[in-house]
Order: structure tokens, then C-alpha cells, then sequence
């Protein structure tokens, strides 16, 4: 009898369609502690080759253990004050992506920027991080930024000074002026800055001429569409706090929202079973979004479908009556129906959220609705913002054609790359007379324009910035301009003749919009909290005589649905990239997608069923042609995602990124291919006039969804011993049985150890992660990575199973691969207190704490991989190579400071692994008993806990009975993964627990009816619970590795 | 019938020089590898500027907080910005004035102090003391429990030329974290350099431990993360 026999409400979760095949690929990457070539040497690396790095590794050991290094201490002059060497310091500030300013609060030591968190204080952040805010650490970092002033003089470039620059700018400026600013243009990113909005303002007055034009990358999309339905500037602001029922139409609010880390946590919030009530999330897309994995109802729908799929919903708001279609109905109908009821019984208390690459029709449709269901007010609001001055990019390039442009600006924008504009701008830069551009890198524009200039990076310069909430965030540098560069408000101050220092600038600003800071106090004050409090709170934007407009008939015009066949691509912003100007930043790009797990590139991402009809398998590559142009990508097979649905991610194929992105100048291939080329010149997203041709080419994709998989399955031989690792249930099931959690297992004998166990006093550190609130997104792999110096190991590595990463996100699909169930679980190390590693090392390498903390000694460890062996958890990281070795190359002497100094560096044939960030217990501890106090809870922080925007890591000490941490380790739904074993794993989690609709429940439990043989078979043989054949799903799973 | 071959004779012969040989490499290398150059002891490098602890500390009975602010709060004792020189040897002024408080105001042996402060450039004194990077040692969370600086830096004030005494390797880490007592004191008489214990240095340490509450850990966390 199976395990599955013995727990019919159980359901098999898998890794990948290998895992659900159980192909031989992924039996490979199971039965080995390491995988295939994880031993061995790189392919890449010839044995001459690999003899001179080891001889070169040897000799400068044995010079550096012969004699103590001599070390200079250089103390101040006068030691700054509040400085302490070798102290943490913490400050304030912010940088702006898309227009949108994003609060930070960042922790120097020594006056080096090492590591950044989010503002507590600030209503957007409330502690919590991006993957994207975490990585900006290294950006600060980059060997590749550029270093000084070049003009380029027939070819060559010539160092130039800021001098030499002011002079030639000034005359430049002096002869537009006298024309009022002809012949002038600049081009700049959206940004929210007041002081750029204030100095833009008196440029257009300067310069009344002159073109100003906005390259943007991405918006929520609502602006367009508040504009036409109720002629109001402004933006649509979420409340999901408040929101019962939340309904995203290829929406992303989770990743890809401006403001998603203000959403994830107010919609977590109200993810505790316990609580008055739990939300239900409802997503119809095309693209398996981070959002969509979390839904309690998923659709996959063809973006092209949306809109056709919304006047339906309206139609039935309208008629205020939903009904069920009952079990018949077809594909989404019933969801749609469910939805329908469920959005006419929370009146004012639902969202419906429109994805930015939808049309303006979506945008209007879903603010109609919205507004019908009258939530408006409710959950969401509309924020005034400011009137944007600026042109599109399609009258500028007209200008230039015209010959009208003599002087071109671009300041911080990288127009060359990734728009449907690039080519047209490629062009038309040629004929531009003088051009100057101003970045961080010499990038694919630098590289057209005639002058280059650095600028600042966010870190070294003042500056301001409205979050998406409207509050007015102020940005302190936290060390000098590494390369003497300027920020983009000083450079637009110099361009006025303003001869303003960068404080006063922000300053000037802030008083003009309120007296009070010209008060220092108050000055003082807005720098140390990272805002001006009181300041900024939004209007709410007048939609009264917009009423009759929305609340008559429902929409006229019906659009029928596209034909199920045809085939459409869907570009979207990268997880990684972001529009690319985040390639060259090598955590990002390691970091594995949070759905496909893809790391270093782009794939052409479509459902088993899709690739099967185009004749594709994964990682073939798959020509993809549309408006007269063509890419070139291999095809990854990802369940979920629409039928006939092709996924496009931007962002990639950077060609001047530099060593990481991509750098052909130099030889460094591009990371990834850049599939804006595709664009059509409207900018749409969704493109359905596409062919799609299989090459036969075969290319890898570095994908770790199978990477350290626990053997689930193998279950039938050993399931009589372990229970489930991922544990889920309904909430009327949870109602039920509040500790469902706890019977996802086997029953067994007690558990008892060979030996008397270990009693701990003092504290206990543990972790519990709450799987219903955690959501998936990465924040936390690259805050681990920031803090513990984890390595970047690189695509072929990657490709070899040894990322280094201290936690990996597990993403468990469960059910049909064409419409699946998803669900995320981190894992580290657990800290077991009877660890399987300690037994087995050879050199007490790993030992136990009187704290209950797995130490891993790296001095002591002679990396005999034994404990990677023998750890359940599969959460040992081997330092195969040294991966450390490019910090101390001379090119790389900036990234060496990205270390953070309090966690040691390892080394080559060493293991290592989480740490529970012993570092930071160390510094809480010994601050406590400096102060002859006792910790409290809550004080020491791991870093994926604090970077968290959902809260669901919560680290304390077990031993505390009023601990967060204690309290949620004796929750009903805490369990320990594999605890079966008896590792008495500090790490707990609790089990999710979902929200379905009661119409769709009981499809469930008809499915669950069928009972365990059914769903045996679906584990052992893939059959799909949606009544298909099995045969017709079993050859669709890829090549894999 | 076994018979050795007779090449083992080749062999036998060879191992008498072999053995001793490879004895005397362990002795040597053990010798070595204890060797007062291998653990810095007496390491006293030459300072840029002839700071005298014996006179500052011993003689004139400063307390070592003047400069080493940090001790009691962080992980650094700190060397002292060059701004603590000056509290005393303020250089001339621009006039050759020279303030009534000042002492060695013109004295070449502290040129590298003027110029430091003239210049704002630092001075760059030689680590004596160095722990390797991947330790962890902390000050504050020693002087704070009693341990003396006198435990791991010896007699600092009798010291002309700051020089290194003891090991400062793992084992005299680990010696004391595993019998703490004989090295604390009153909190008052931390960094007083010749404090002799009224009674046995043990029991009073003893009392110390229990009223504080000290645990010396001996994880390997402790020290290495």
C-alpha cells in the first residue's frame, strides 16, 4: 500500500515535468548527492589550464602561510562623530525605478555601504525589500561602471575633465538659449522627484523651445486609462487590506506592481486562518505570474482573451446574478461565474486589477467595474499625480529627422536598448551633431553619443522622490561619488546655471513645499526618517461627474474571444533584469526565476501542450517572427501557462552591459536575447500576429528546479517513513481539522534517539516560515546573498548543480501541467538538533551549538562532502571551485567591497551553508549583555527575515515561550519537514492553507473523491485529473537536462 | 613457503635512513610550527611615531580609555584619531606660536602627528596584536565582564615599543574560556594595569562570574562565522 493510499486528502506536489515523468534526466539529478559533473572538473577548463590556476592557488598559499600579512591600522584625523570603527551605522535614503521612489534604509560600516533593507518607518516599505532593492548594493559595486569623462573625437575616446565639460556644455547651452532652447532636446526617465519636476520647469522656461521626452519601461498602466475614463491625472492606488475578494486580469501585482511590497504584505495579512476573514485570489493570465502562483483560482487565459473574458464578468455584474454553471461548464467559466458571485457579495470590498501590457480597453473595462462595484474609495483609490511635460519618443525622432536637433541629452536613460524606438533612435542618432549622455555605464547609448559623463550612483548622490502612496522620500548618499560623478538633478541645476550644491538643491525643494524645513530640526529630521512626514499625503482625485459615465449601460461594443489556435507572444519586463538596465548585476541574474527557475536568460516559456502543437521540446530553440522581424530562443516548457500562449521576457541580450550582462566590444556575449526587436511600433505587449518555427537547434538552459530535489519520488519505497514536505489544505478543511497539517504523514512509533539528547538552557534559536504568506519572490535568496557573501558561480555552473544560494525556493506544482496548483517553499538549513551532517563529518567540521546552531567551521572542513551526503534537506553548498577568487583580481577591486566584512569568505573545498546569521546573533547578544539586559524578541533579525515583504520568516528564541517564534511553532498548522526522520529541525513551517470558492471546493473534493488510486496514478504515470487521456500528456515533458 | 624477495633488503636499508629522517621532518616541523616567530611572539614593530606606552600609560597613569574610546562599546578598541594627540601636543600655529598648555610642541619625534594633522592625512600605525580575519573577537564583550587588557596585551604600560607576549592563538582563547575565573576582575580595575588580587585571582573571579553571570562559550560559533 502507497503513502498516497493512506492520506486521501493529500496531493502529490512535483518539481518539473521530469519530476512528474520521472524521466531519466531527473533520476539523474536524484540519486546523486551532487549532479552529474557537479565532481568532475568544468568541461570548459583544460586540464593544462586547470594545472596553472591550481599551482597559482598553491604558491601564493604558501606565501601567505609562511608569514602573518602585515596590517597598517589608519585611523581619522578626526573621527567623525557617532562613528565607531568597524560599527554598523544605519541611514536612510531612496532610489526611484520607473518613477517611483523606493525607501531604503542602508547599513554602512566604516563608511562603506554594505547592505540594504527596507525603511520600517516608510508606509511603502514597512521594512521589507525587492529582490531588485537588495541587488542594488552590488550595481554600487561594479567594476563596469564608467570612471570619468570621455569625448569621443573621430573615433577615439579622449579623457576629459568636468571642467572641460562645464565649458563646453555652458556654450553649447548659451547658443540654444538665445534661440529659446530650437535645436535642444533631452531625454530622461519618468521620475517622481519634486526637485527634478522643479528644475524640469524651469527649463522649459530657460528653454522654451526645447523637446523634453520621457522613455519610460513600464507603468502599472492605469494612468492611461484614469485619464480616459475620468479625464483625472493620476494613478490607481491598492488597498488590499481591505479587500475580500482580489481579482487580477494578467496582472502582476505581486511582482511587477510599483507598489507590490506595500500589496504583498496587506494581502498576507489577511492570509491568517485564524483571522475574521481570509481573501481569495482570483487570476486570469496568460503568463505564469508570481501573483498567479499564489491564486486561489488560477485561469490560464490568453492575454489576448482578457478583454473578451472581462465584458462577460461586466455583463454579469450588470445583471447583478451569478450562478453556478455547474461541472459541465468550459474551461474558466465556472471560475468566472464563482468570481461574478463573489465580487456581487463584497461590494466595496473587492479589487480588480489590470495588467500593465493589457490595452487601454482592459485598464477602462476593469475601472468600470470597479467603480460599478463601488470600491472606489474602498479598496482602491485614484492619486492625483502630476502632469507629465514631456513628449513621446516618436516626436523626438521626428525632430531629429527633421534635422531640428543640433544638441541631444540623454540623461540617465538607455533609449538605444529594449524599446520598440531603439532601432529608429540607433539611426537617428548618427545624425545628431553634439550628443551627450549621461549614466552609470557606458551603455549601448553612451557608446552612440559624442560625449559620455558618470553619474552618480543612487548611493553617493542626494536626491528625492515620491513613493507610489505619494509620501515625499528623501535620499542621503551614503559615501562620496566613487568616480566624481554627478547625480541627474545637479547635472539639469549645471544645465540652468544654477550653482546649487545637491543638498540645498533637495532642501530648496522641500521647503518650497512646506516652510517648515527651513527649520534644521525639521530639515534634519526628513533626512534621518528617509521622508518629509506629514508631507505628500495624496489627494484623492475627483471622479464626480464621472459617475453617470460608468454606472449606465455596460460596455457596447462586445469582443469576441481571439480563435483558441492561434498562437500569441507576450513580452513582458524581466524578474531578473528588469528592463535590462539590471543585466550587468550578477545576483540578480543568478538568482533563479521565481516560477521557471531560470537563471542567465531568456526562453521562449510556453505550456507542454503549446510546445507539443508547435512541435518544440525544452530547450529547443524555436524561431519566433513578427512584424517582419525574428528571435531566436529556446523553448522552456512550464505548465500553467496559457494554451498557445508564447512568454517573452525583455531585458536580455544587453550588448553593452559590461563582463556580467554582456559586453561584445570585449567578447562577452550577451546574456540572454533581447526580444524587444519584436515590438510592434505602438509598444503593445501582446503580439498575435506571430509565426512560430522550430530551428532544431538544442541550446541549456541553467534551470534549478530540479537542483537539490528531495527524493518525493521515490515515495512509494520510502513513504511508509516520510511525510509530505509541502503540506496544504482549504480553509473549511483547516476549519475542520485546524491540524490537518500534522496527519500529511505517516503514522510512526515514537520517535526515539540513540543517544540522550542534548538540553538547551540558555536560547534556542528557531525559525518558522509560514507557507501561507509566503509567496515566492526572491527577496529573501538575494538578502541571504548580500549578507552571508554568497558567490556568484555563473551560467555554466549553474548549469552543473552548484549554485551557491543559502536558501532555495522550492516551487512545487501539484495537479493538471496545463493548469496547475502552485506552491513556494524556501529552504535552508534547519539546524537540526540531532543533524544526519554532524554524524557523518570526519573532522567535527560541523558541530552543534549550546544555542542549537549548526556551526559550520570552515577551517576545520577538509571537504570530504559527506554531510552534503547525508543531509536530508539538501541544503550543503560545496565550494566546487574559487568562486571568490575573480574579488581579488586588480579589475575587480571595487566588488571587494561589497563583502560584508563580519561573515568570513570561504574558500575552495569548503562546504557551507545557512547560518541562521549566526553574525547577527552575535551582535545582538553581545550588545545585550554590554547593556546587562536580556534579548528581546524580535532583535535579532535574519536577513531573509527583514528583506520579507509578506512576514512569513519569522527567527526568535524557542526557549521563550512568548516568542513569535514559539507561539508559531506550536500553531496547529506547524510541522517540520521530515521530521519523520527525527532531526528535530529548528526550522518549522506552517502549512498553507487555501481559500477556494465553495463551487469549486467541491470539485475538489470530487476529485479527492475519486481517492488515492486516482491520484497515485497521476503521481506515478501522469494522469491529469481533467479527464485526458494519459497518453496524450506523457511525451510532452522535456528534454530537461 | 613464504620467502621475503630480495629486494626487501634494498628496502630494509633504505628505511633507516628514511625513518630518522622523517622524524627529524616532524620534530622540525613541530618546532616550527610552535616557534615564537610562527606565533608573533615579541613581534614589536617600528611605529611611525615612537608612542611610548610606559610613559604615557605607566608613568603619567593615563587611563587607556583616553585614547581607546571604543572598548567598552564595540569590537575595536580603536587606535585614537590623531585629533587625541593634538588635545596635548597641539603643533605651532602659523606664527610659531605655541598654546601655554601644549607639551612637545616642536619635538621632532612627532612630525608624523603634525603632519597628519596639518595634512589630514592619517597616521599609519603597524597592527601589533592580529587576530587571522575569519576570528571574531570583540572587546566590548571582554572588558565589560572583567577580563583585563592586561589578559591578552601583558604589562602595555611598561612597554617603551608595544610588542605582542602572547600567543593570541586558539588555545589561549580556549584556555581561558574554559576556566574564565583567574582572569576577572572588578569592572573598575580593568585597566588597571598592576592590580594585584586582594585574595587568590580565582575565587574573586569566581564571585565575579557568578554576580555577572558570565558564560565563556566554547562554540565554534563564537568566535568563527
Amino acid at each position: 500500500m502507497s503513502l498516497l493510499d493512506q492520506q486521501p486528502n493529500s496531493k502529490p506536489y512535483w518539481r518539473s515535468l521530469d519530476e512528474l515523468a520521472d524521466k531519466p534526466a531527473f533520476q539523474d539529478w536524484m540519486s546523486r548527492e551532487f549532479p552529474t559533473a557537479a565532481s568532475e572538473l568544468p568541461d570548459n577548463l583544460s586540464r593544462r589550464r586547470w594545472l596553472q590556476l591550481m599551482g597559482a592557488s598553491l604558491s601564493l598559499g604558501g606565501i601567505a602561510g609562511c608569514r602573518w600579512e602585515a596590517e597598517e591600522i589608519a585611523p581619522f584625523t578626526v573621527r567623525p562623530q557617532n562613528r565607531t570603527p568597524g560599527e554598523k551605522q544605519y541611514f536612510s535614503t531612496m532610489w526611484e525605478l520607473n518613477g517611483v521612489a523606493r525607501p531604503l534604509t542602508v547599513t554602512s560600516i566604516d563608511g562603506r555601504p554594505i547592505k540594504i533593507e527596507g525603511n520600517k518607518q516608510h508606509s511603502a516599505s514597512r521594512g521589507a525589500t525587492s529582490a531588485f532593492d537588495q541587488a542594488l548594493i552590488l550595481s554600487m559595486y561594479d567594476p563596469d561602471r564608467s570612471t570619468g569623462l570621455v569625448e569621443r573625437v573621430r573615433k577615439e575616446l579622449v579623457p576629459r575633465t568636468w571642467d572641460e565639460f562645464d565649458r563646453v556644455l555652458k556654450r553649447r547651452l548659451a547658443t540654444h538659449a538665445n534661440r529659446n532652447g530650437s535645436g535642444l532636446a533631452l531625454i530622461k526617465e519618468p521620475s517622481s522627484s519634486p526637485t527634478q519636476l522643479r528644475l524640469l520647469e524651469a527649463f522649459a522656461r530657460k528653454f522654451p523651445n526645447a523637446i523634453v521626452c520621457e522613455v519610460n519601461a513600464g507603468d502599472d498602466g492605469s494612468q492611461a486609462a484614469l485619464k480616459n475614463v475620468f479625464e483625472v491625472d493620476g494613478r490607481i492606488a491598492l488597498d488590499v487590506s481591505k479587500a475580500k475578494v482580489i481579482a487580477c486580469f494578467d496582472a502582476d501585482p505581486f511582482g511587477k506592481h510599483p507598489d507590490s511590497l506595500r500589496i504583498v504584505r496587506d494581502w498576507s495579512d489577511r492570509r491568517e486562518p485564524d483571522g475574521d476573514w481570509m481573501n481569495r485570489l482570483y487570476c486570469f493570465e496568460s503568463n505564469l505570474s508570481l501573483t498567479g502562483s499564489n491564486a486561489d483560482h488560477r485561469v490560464p487565459t490568453k492575454s489576448s482573451d482578457v478583454l473578451s473574458m472581462l465584458q462577460q464578468l461586466e455583463r454579469a455584474i450588470a445583471a447583478d446574478e451569478a450562478s453556478d454553471p455547474g461541472d459541465d461548464a468550459p474551461g474558466g467559466q465556472r471560475v468566472l461565474a464563482a468570481l461574478a458571485e463573489d465580487l456581487l457579495k463584497h461590494r466595496g470590498e473587492s479589487i480588480l486589477i489590470a495588467g500593465s501590457q493589457q490595452p487601454a480597453a482592459v485598464h477602462e473595462l476593469v475601472l468600470r467595474i470597479n467603480h460599478r462595484l463601488e470600491n472606489f474609495g474602498s479598496t482602491l483609490n485614484a492619486v492625483a499625480s502630476e502632469k507629465s511635460q514631456s513628449v513621446g519618443v516618436a516626436k523626438l525622432l521626428g525632430a531629429i529627422a527633421a534635422k531640428k536637433v543640433e544638441t541631444l541629452v540623454v540623461l540617465d536613460a538607455n533609449p538605444a536598448f529594449g524599446t520598440q524606438y531603439s532601432p529608429a533612435f540607433v539611426s537617428a542618432m548618427k545624425t545628431v551633431p553634439f550628443s551627450l549622455h549621461v549614466g552609470t555605464h557606458r551603455d549601448e547609448t553612451a557608446r552612440l553619443c559624442r560625449w559620455h559623463v558618470p553619474m552618480a550612483h543612487v548611493l553617493e548622490s542626494w536626491m528625492d522622490g515620491r513613493s507610489f502612496d505619494g509620501t515625499v522620500t528623501v535620499g542621503q548618499p551614503l559615501i562620496d561619488p566613487l568616480f566624481a560623478g554627478r547625480s541627474v538633478s545637479e547635472l539639469l541645476a549645471g544645465m540652468l546655471g544654477l550653482k546649487a550644491e545637491p543638498r540645498e538643491l533637495i532642501r530648496e525643494t522641500l521647503t518650497s513645499l512646506d516652510g517648515r524645513f527651513r527649520n534644521d530640526k525639521q530639515w534634519r529630521r526628513a533626512i534621518h526618517d528617509g521622508f518629509a512626514s506629514g508631507l505628500g499625503v495624496p489627494e484623492e482625485a475627483n471622479l464626480g461627474d464621472a459617475q453617470a459615465a460608468t454606472t449606465g449601460a455596460p460596455f457596447a461594443g462586445s469582443v469576441q474571444p481571439r480563435p483558441p489556435a492561434e498562437v500569441e507572444v507576450v513580452l513582458s519586463l524581466s524578474g531578473a533584469t528588469h528592463d535590462g538596465r539590471l543585466a550587468n548585476n550578477g545576483w540578480l541574474q543568478e538568482t533563479p526565476d521565481a516560477i521557471s527557475k531560470l537563471t542567465w536568460g531568456n526562453a521562449a516559456v510556453m505550456s507542454p501542450a503549446t510546445a507539443k502543437s508547435l512541435g518544440v521540446s525544452h530547450g529547443q530553440v524555436v524561431r519566433i517572427e513578427a512584424n517582419g522581424r525574428s528571435v531566436d530562443l529556446p523553448a522552456f516548457e512550464l505548465p500553467g501557462v496559457a494554451k498557445n500562449s508564447v512568454q517573452l521576457a525583455l531585458g536580455y541580450g544587453r550588448t553593452a552591459a559590461g563582463h556580467v550582462g554582456g559586453l561584445v566590444d570585449e567578447g562577452i556575449d550577451p546574456v540572454g536575447v533581447d526580444v524587444s526587436v519584436l515590438l510592434p511600433e505602438d509598444g503593445s505587449r501582446v503580439l498575435t500576429n506571430v509565426t512560430l518555427t522550430p530551428t532544431g537547434e538544442k541550446r541549456d538552459l541553467a534551470t534549478t528546479q530540479d537542483h537539490f530535489a528531495i527524493d518525493a519520488a521515490g515515495l512509494e519505497a520510502i513513504g511508509a517513513r516520510i511525510g509530505e514536505l509541502i503540506r496544504t489544505g482549504t480553509l473549511s478543511e483547516y476549519e475542520e481539522h485546524p491540524d490537518f497539517a500534522q496527519h500529511r504523514g505517516p503514522h510512526h512509533p515514537p520517535l526515539e534517539s540513540l543517544w540522550e539528547e542534548k538540553s538547551y538552557d540558555g536560547h534556542a534559536w528557531g525559525m518558522a516560515v509560514d507557507l501561507n504568506r509566503c509567496i515566492g519572490c526572491n527577496a529573501c535568496m538575494v538578502a541571504c546573498q548580500s549578507e552571508n557573501n554568497v558567490p556568484i558561480v555563473g551560467k555554466d555552473q549553474v548549469l552543473g548543480g552548484r549554485e551557491m544560494h543559502w536558501i532555495r525556493m522550492d516551487r512545487y506544482f501539484s495537479g493538471d501541467p496545463e493548469e496547475p496548483e502552485v506552491a513556494h517553499q524556501p529552504v535552508a538549513c534547519h539546524h537540526c538538533e540531532n543533524a544526519p551532517c554532524e554524524q557523518v563529518c570526519p573532522v567535527a567540521a560541523t558541530v552543534h551549538s549550546d544555542e542549537g546552531l549548526n556551526d559550520m567551521v570552515y577551517n576545520r572542513c577538509i571537504g570530504t562532502r559527506y554531510c552534503a551526503n547525508n543531509c536530508p534537506y539538501k541544503v550543503r553548498r560545496f565550494n566546487f571551485l574559487d568562486y571568490n577568487a575573480p574579488l581579488e583580481e586588480p579589475q575587480n577591486e571595487l566588488v571587494q567591497l561589497v563583502i560584508n566584512p563580519e561573515v568570513t569568505v570561504r574558500s575552495r573545498g569548503v562546504m557551507e551553508k545557512c547560518t541562521y546569521c549566526v553574525q547577527r546573533i552575535q551582535d545582538v547578544k553581545i550588545d545585550a549583555k554590554n547593556e546587562r539586559r536580556s534579548i528581546t524578541d524580535g532583535e535579532v533579525q535574519t536577513a531573509c527575515q527583514t528583506a520579507c515583504p509578506a512576514q512569513a520568516i519569522v527567527f526568535g528564541d524557542l526557549n521563550d515561550s512568548e516568542s513569535q517564534v514559539a507561539k508559531r511553532h506550536a500553531d496547529n498548522r506547524a510541522y517540520g519537514m521530515l521530521s519523520e526522520l527525527n532531526t528535530k529541525p529548528r526550522t518549522k513551517y506552517l502549512a498553507k492553507v487555501r481559500n477556494p470558492h465553495p463551487w469549486l471546493e467541491v470539485e475538489r473534493h470530487d476529485d479527492h473523491g475519486h481517492g488515492g488510486v486516482n491520484e497515485e496514478q497521476t503521481h506515478a504515470a501522469v494522469s491529469p485529473q481533467k479527464s485526458q487521456p494519459a497518453a496524450d500528456l506523457l511525451p510532452i515533458s522535456g528534454g530537461g537536462h | 613457503m613464504f620467502h621475503f624477495p630480495a629486494w626487501i633488503n634494498a628496502v630494509l636499508r633504505g628505511s633507516f635512513f628514511i625513518i630518522p629522517a622523517f622524524i627529524c621532518y616532524a620534530g622540525w616541523l613541530l618546532m616550527t610550527a610552535t616557534a615564537p616567530e610562527t606565533t608573533h611572539i615579541g613581534y614589536a614593530p617600528e611605529q611611525p611615531v615612537p608612542f611610548s606606552h610606559k610613559l604615557h600609560a605607566g608613568k603619567l597613569k593615563m587611563d587607556c580609555r583616553y585614547c581607546h574610546t571604543t572598548v567598552e562599546t564595540s569590537a575595536h578598541a580603536s587606535i585614537p584619531p590623531t585629533q587625541t594627540c593634538i588635545n596635548c601636543h597641539s603643533p605651532a600655529d602659523g606664527n610659531g606660536a605655541v598654546s601655554l598648555t601644549a607639551v612637545h610642541s616642536k619635538s621632532t619625534q612627532l612630525n608624523e602627528i603634525f603632519k597628519s594633522w596639518a595634512n589630514d592625512t592619517p597616521v599609519k600605525w603597524k597592527r601589533v596584536h592580529d587576530l587571522p580575519d575569519f576570528v571574531q573577537f570583540n572587546h566590548s564583550a571582554h572588558v565589560t565582564r572583567g577580563v583585563s587588557c592586561v589578559s591578552c596585551h601583558d604589562r602595555i604600560d611598561q612597554m617603551d615599543v608595544v610588542s605582542q607576549n602572547h600567543t593570541l592563538s586558539m588555545k589561549s582563547c580556549l584556555e581561558c574560556h574554559r576556566n574564565p575565573e583567574p582572569h576577572l576582575r572588578p569592572l573598575d580595575k580593568v585597566t588597571d594595569m598592576d592590580w594585584v588580587p586582594p585574595k587568590p585571582a580565582a575565587e574573586i573571579g569566581a564571585l565575579i562570574k557568578d554576580h555577572m553571570n558570565i558564560k565563556a562559550n566554547q562554540n565554534c560559533s563564537t568566535c568563527h562565522y
